[in-house]
């Protein structure tokens, strides 16, 4: 017997189990397939080690700090932008929500329609929607802000509707027993048992916001992004660096904060 | 029963909502301030946008067969970063996971990394790869899979710290070493929640990489980019149906599975 | 050589919870020990001293001769099999997966990570699982099962170890009488036959005096009773459950006087 032999998986064949393996070769099949789409090639990875090497070395310079009154500036409208899309966003995902899910839809056409509408919203990715709301609206933080709003719209409507269709539906009928109408159900029924679900995902879209909001300025909606394709561009360095840490700092910082307050709230 | 009989309710609790849903609309309102941001406009606007939206009523799919290489490109992108988000995640998550950390520096610099990958915006990084390797989807699929393995590895960490206490200790308890209690103990117990994860991410993956083209990284957005500042509404059109159609295609279909795994 | 020594062990949590006060004994090769004593007596933490699973404030502790520290303690948990009252199995992996759990000790880091066993640990596995009687449910998932038989797949699991000795911390807690009664005698069998020294966690009076060799009283922290379970009287039980500061326990009357 040799030693390859002595060994096993414990299936009752001794060999690895069938989905297991059907799954991963389905997955390498796919991987190789893309691979030439995506110009996967180790060597020019490899080549191009020393050029990524002496490029951040190149980045590590002493940051221009002239530039900082500017950065707080971009860095606050960039948060702006983040905390009032997601204001927007809020108010619309709470009614649309309750439509999209299908415990509490008044109606199945309107049920689906809800369901499609959000789908929808959040199938194009938030560059797409600014590169169109700039061409609509102008430069400038709005068409960022109408492009955040639209997208989150999708993501926490979706979201809502998910938490609303897993309540206790024995609360509901307490409460409806009662002789509550559709509103007041609503409210008294479902909103309170939702409520720690909602804080969650809005934590989390605030998060995701202000994410997108810092890149949206790559088609001029509005937010840092802006000087730092410029800072790019322009092979200001000193300013890249500047931009980079900050925006690390405030997504680490909002990152932390919604962390703690979810954990609080759920 | 007479109310003197009752027993007197309790103080009621200061109810501090009122409170901050005030503070919440003075930010607004000074956030609307500050950005001088004119809803006005915006009303006087919608007859404007609605004639906007009007120029892209006849899509031209001439270049369907252009359009949709790009597309397959961008998935191809997606999958790869994804993949190389995973190889990531799945080597660091469990050093990220308090209860099947080995040491509280391991625990610490795990976090750490994995918290600076999501902190970088993806298409930060992918300027900066395009700077170093060149223009193509390459420095896109590194881009995407560094920023979204921070992602997965905090969720994968996340659902590791659930895990049954009992669970590993079993195992802890048998004389397994590290990797052994992360094998038996650790990964079968999230195999479906870090499947949908990864579907997730794989769901977001293919929306980012329709955009990674503005920066050169290969995939659609660079075509629609081009278009768009060309005012050529026909072909923006045709692509962003082709953008729109795939992907909600790959939202379903990510559900549907997400529903299977359940 | 005594299977188990215990050394003036005393065990502080950070929380400031003063778990175990100065214990030492010895226990014999191949005996049937039963501790009882009242919920947060220090009986779980005493167990989980023994598989370093905790390390003491003060005292030491050895397995066979050999004291556990950090430099042997994989090896030390690889002769004391552990059985637990929630079974603490991995829900999603097969019976035998769980039982070659106990065989992970012998398995190289490649080997395990690719779930690879050697047929000879296949077969430990299989024969564990014929002796607690579960072989026609080897290839289910575990949380498949009953509470009863996975409370056995735990106890295979412990077998395939091929340990010396097999603590159990209140292994039929979570069952009814009837299970509870064969759990029992599964492992005072395995005393018998294989020579493995089992030291058992209960609650269950009936159950000690029954089954064990010895008994072992503990009480806040401290060995209050230890002899056979014809020695353990009235007096001796009011002993090991008396609660503190209450040295008329009219609970404790009428629960005894059941017992």
């Amino acid at each position: 017997m040799t030693s390859s032999s002595s060994l096993c998986w414990p299936t009752p064949s001794g060999r690895p189990p069938t989905a297991a393996l059907a799954s991963i070769a389905v997955v390498l099949a796919l991987l190789v397939w893309s691979a030439p789409h995506a110009e996967i090639n180790i060597g020019r990875l490899f080549a191009s080690l020393p050029a990524m090497v002496e490029f951040l070395s190149r980045i590590v310079v002493m940051p221009e700090w002239d530039y900082l009154p500017e950065l707080a500036k971009k860095m606050l409208e960039t948060i702006e932008m983040a905390f009032i899309a997601t204001s927007i966003a809020l108010a619309l995902s709470v009614p649309i929500g309750f439509l999209a899910a299908g415990n509490t839809s008044p109606h199945p056409a309107l049920f689906h329609a809800a369901r499609a509408l959000l789908s929808g919203m959040r199938a194009l990715p938030e560059l797409v929607w600014a590169l169109v709301f700039v061409s609509a609206v102008g430069l400038g933080p709005l068409a960022g802000i109408m492009a955040l709003a639209l997208v989150t719209v999708g993501f926490m409507g979706k979201f809502f509707a998910e938490s609303i269709e897993v309540v206790d539906p024995r609360a509901v009928e307490g409460v409806s027993a009662h002789g509550a109408g559709w509103l007041q159900l609503r409210t008294f029924a479902h909103l309170p048992q939702v409520l720690p679900d909602f804080i969650g995902s809005t934590m989390y879209v605030l998060d995701h916001n202000l994410r997108a909001a810092t890149i949206l300025g790559l088609v001029g909606a509005g937010g840092i992004g802006y000087d730092m394709v410029m800072a790019m561009r322009l092979f200001q360095y000193d300013r890249l660096l500047l931009i980079a840490a900050s925006i690390y700092l405030v997504v680490t910082v909002l990152d932390r904060l919604s962390d703690r307050f979810r954990a609080k709230v759920i | 029963m007479t109310a003197s009989a009752r027993t007197p309710l309790p103080p009621k609790p200061f109810n501090p909502t009122p409170v901050w849903l005030s503070a919440w609309i003075v930010v607004l309102w000074l956030i609307v301030r500050d950005l001088d941001l004119s809803f006005a406009t915006l009303a006087y606007g919608v007859e404007d946008m609605a004639e906007y939206f009007g120029r892209y009523h006849a899509p031209d799919f001439s270049d369907l067969p252009h359009y949709l290489s790009l597309m397959a490109q961008t998935i191809a992108t997606a999958l790869w970063g994804t993949l190389v988000a995973l190889l990531f995640a799945v080597a660091l998550a469990p050093f990220a996971a308090r209860n099947l950390t080995p040491s509280s520096t391991a625990y610490r610099t795990s976090r750490e990394m994995l918290n600076f990958m999501r902190a970088m915006p993806d298409l930060l990084l992918a300027l900066i790869f395009v700077a170093s390797l060149g223009l193509g989807p390459l420095p896109g699929v590194l881009a995407l899979g560094i920023h979204t393995a921070g992602f997965l590895g905090k969720f994968f960490a996340e659902s590791l710290e659930r895990i049954d206490s009992g669970v590993v200790e079993a195992v802890r308890a048998s004389g397994a070493s590290h990797s052994q209690i992360v094998m038996y103990a650790g990964w079968p117990s999230i195999l479906r929640e870090a499947l949908g994860y990864t579907l997730y991410v794989m769901d977001r993956n293919v929306r980012m990489a329709s955009v990674l083209g503005l920066v050169g990284a290969g995939g659609i957005g660079l075509a629609l980019h081009d278009t768009l500042r060309l005012f050529k509404y026909d072909e923006s059109a045709a692509l962003i149906a082709v953008i729109l159609v795939v992907l909600l295609a790959f939202d379903y279909f990510s559900t549907w599975l997400r529903g299977k795994l359940k | 050589m005594a299977s188990i020594s215990i050394n003036g062990v005393e065990k502080r949590f950070d929380n400031g919870f003063h778990a175990l006060k100065g214990v030492s004994t010895e226990i014999a090769p191949g005996s049937f020990t039963v501790i009882l004593g009242p919920s947060g007596a220090g009986k779980s933490t005493l167990l989980r001293l023994i598989n370093g699973l905790e390390t003491p404030t003060r005292g030491s502790l050895a397995v066979a001769g050999k004291p556990i520290d950090h430099a042997n303690l994989r090896a030390i948990r690889g002769e004391v099999g552990m059985v637990f009252q929630h079974f603490n199995l991995v829900d999603r992996l097969s019976v035998v997966t769980n039982v070659l759990v106990g065989r992970l000790k012998t398995r190289s880091w490649l080997g395990s990570i690719l779930y690879l066993f050697k047929r000879e640990d296949m077969d430990i596995a299989h024969e564990a699982l014929d002796r607690v009687g579960l072989v026609d449910k080897s290839w289910q998932r575990a949380d498949r099962l009953s509470g009863g038989q996975q409370q056995r797949v735990g106890i295979a699991r412990a077998l395939a170890q091929q340990p010396r000795v097999i603590l159990a911390d209140e292994p039929v807690a979570s069952l009814d009488p009837v299970t509870s009664e064969e759990i029992m005698q599964l492992l005072r069998e395995i005393c018998a036959r294989d020579r493995i020294t089992v030291l058992v966690n209960l609650h269950q009076i009936d159950l000690a005096k029954r089954f064990a060799d010895r008994i072992i009283g503990l009480n806040a922290g401290k060995v209050v009773f230890d002899g056979t379970p014809a020695q353990l009287d009235r007096t001796a039980l009011a002993r090991v459950y008396q609660r503190e500061g209450n040295q008329d326990d009219e609970q404790l009357q009428s629960v005894l006087a059941y017992a």
